[in-house]
């Protein structure tokens, strides 16, 4: 039974594994730092897993405990000096497909999302996978106008280091 | 198009360089061991509650109950005594269910909120102690002092009259202890929660501002 379980849950992390990627990539500036939230995600999420009974989409109840362990459950490691920045490692952005313009603005884009507090990027993150404010306010356990005014905020405030 | 509407189409792109994990990988990851906060939370909270029931324990052994007997306040101690244990079982109580509530699978507000009021029950426990500590010494000095003074054979009584400076001294002195005592133990508090729930404390109020 167990053996089923832990067969059924691996089955289904490493389909939907990216969303716990994209989670560290926008909390966090570096490889070591993401595979060690990834660590602590998979964690989260099996210890979570028995109480999961299919009643939501794995995908769905992936999101809320992935996202909870990035917000407030998981402890950041000290580490040393930081030696890459967050737009050049972490995302790579194809030059091939942008002009320069564009290029240049995803980049302080990425870099602002990095700078954002965990809430904003939580928001950011939503917003980016496309969920609606329903989804978000029951994610974050906040009314879906609070939602609203948050994520405008958050838009603008990305909108701005573009266009100051 | 948007600026955002670009990042958006150019966030989908990014997937093709997430990193795959194999299904091996992803199964040693389960035996891992977490390094979540809600662990560290709940370690710390433990000893804490053991420190200050072992100390309560310990401060009460043969020779107080002796003391206690001289001094006629035997069945006031018993009281609260009693009291005391009542109250930390309920607070260990509340602890545990408040614990067992946490679960990663709530949403993120409910989840802070959680974990929150668990560190609260102890924080409220340890204040209890200190109070209660406080007041019970202060009624068993008071005690102490006149009994002593009752009984007490001395040569020379004027020797232990005390002129009201001399009184001024030892009030400004147990009130200096005092003082240095639970500024130890609220420098002690400060540094555990800095280290713990600094960052949640912020997330809480960040998420949860603009409602009443």
């Amino acid at each position: 039974m167990d053996k089923e379980l832990e067969h059924q849950f691996i089955t289904n992390l490493e389909k939907h594994q990216n969303i716990a990627h994209k989670i560290c990539r926008i909390y966090t500036n570096d490889q070591d730092s993401h595979n060690d939230l990834f660590q602590e995600i998979t964690i989260q999420l099996w210890k979570a897993y028995p109480k999961f009974r299919g009643e939501a989409k794995f995908s769905t109840w992936m999101y809320r405990v992935a996202l909870n362990t990035a917000i407030t459950l998981y402890r950041k490691k000290k580490r040393g000096i930081k030696t890459q920045d967050f737009d050049t490692v972490h995302f790579k952005i194809k030059s091939e497909e942008y002009d320069g313009e564009v290029e240049e603005n995803l980049k302080l884009m990425y870099a602002a999302i990095g700078e954002l507090n965990d809430i904003e990027k939580a928001l950011v993150f939503l917003y980016l996978e496309e969920k609606n404010y329903r989804e978000i306010s029951e994610t974050l356990g906040i009314t879906e106008v609070n939602a609203r005014v948050k994520m405008n905020r958050v838009k603008t405030k990305l909108k701005s280091i573009i266009n100051p | 198009m948007d600026e955002l509407d670009i990042l958006k189409k150019d966030w989908k792109q990014q997937e093709a360089s997430l990193p795959k994990l194999s299904y091996n990988e992803i199964y040693k990851m389960l035996w891992k061991k977490s390094s979540s906060i809600v662990k560290w939370i709940f370690i710390i909270s433990i000893l804490e509650l053991l420190f200050w029931g072992v100390l309560n324990i310990l401060l009460s052994d043969g020779e107080f109950w002796k003391r206690m007997e001289v001094i006629n306040l035997k069945e006031f101690t018993v009281i609260v005594y009693v009291l005391s244990y009542a109250v930390t079982f309920y607070f260990i109580y509340r602890f545990y269910r408040n614990y067992k509530k946490i679960s990663s699978t709530d949403d993120a507000a409910t989840l802070m909120k959680n974990i929150l009021t668990t560190r609260k029950t102890v924080k409220y426990y340890v204040g209890f102690i200190i109070i209660s500590s406080a007041l019970t010494s202060l009624v068993y000095s008071y005690f102490t002092i006149f009994h002593h003074a009752a009984t007490a054979e001395v040569e020379n009584p004027a020797n232990y009259n005390f002129t009201a400076t001399q009184w001024l001294i030892l009030t400004a002195a147990i009130i200096f202890g005092s003082a240095i005592f639970l500024g130890i133990i609220w420098l002690f508090y400060r540094l555990i929660y800095g280290i713990l729930l600094n960052r949640l404390n912020k997330n809480y109020k960040e998420l949860k501002n603009l409602e009443e």
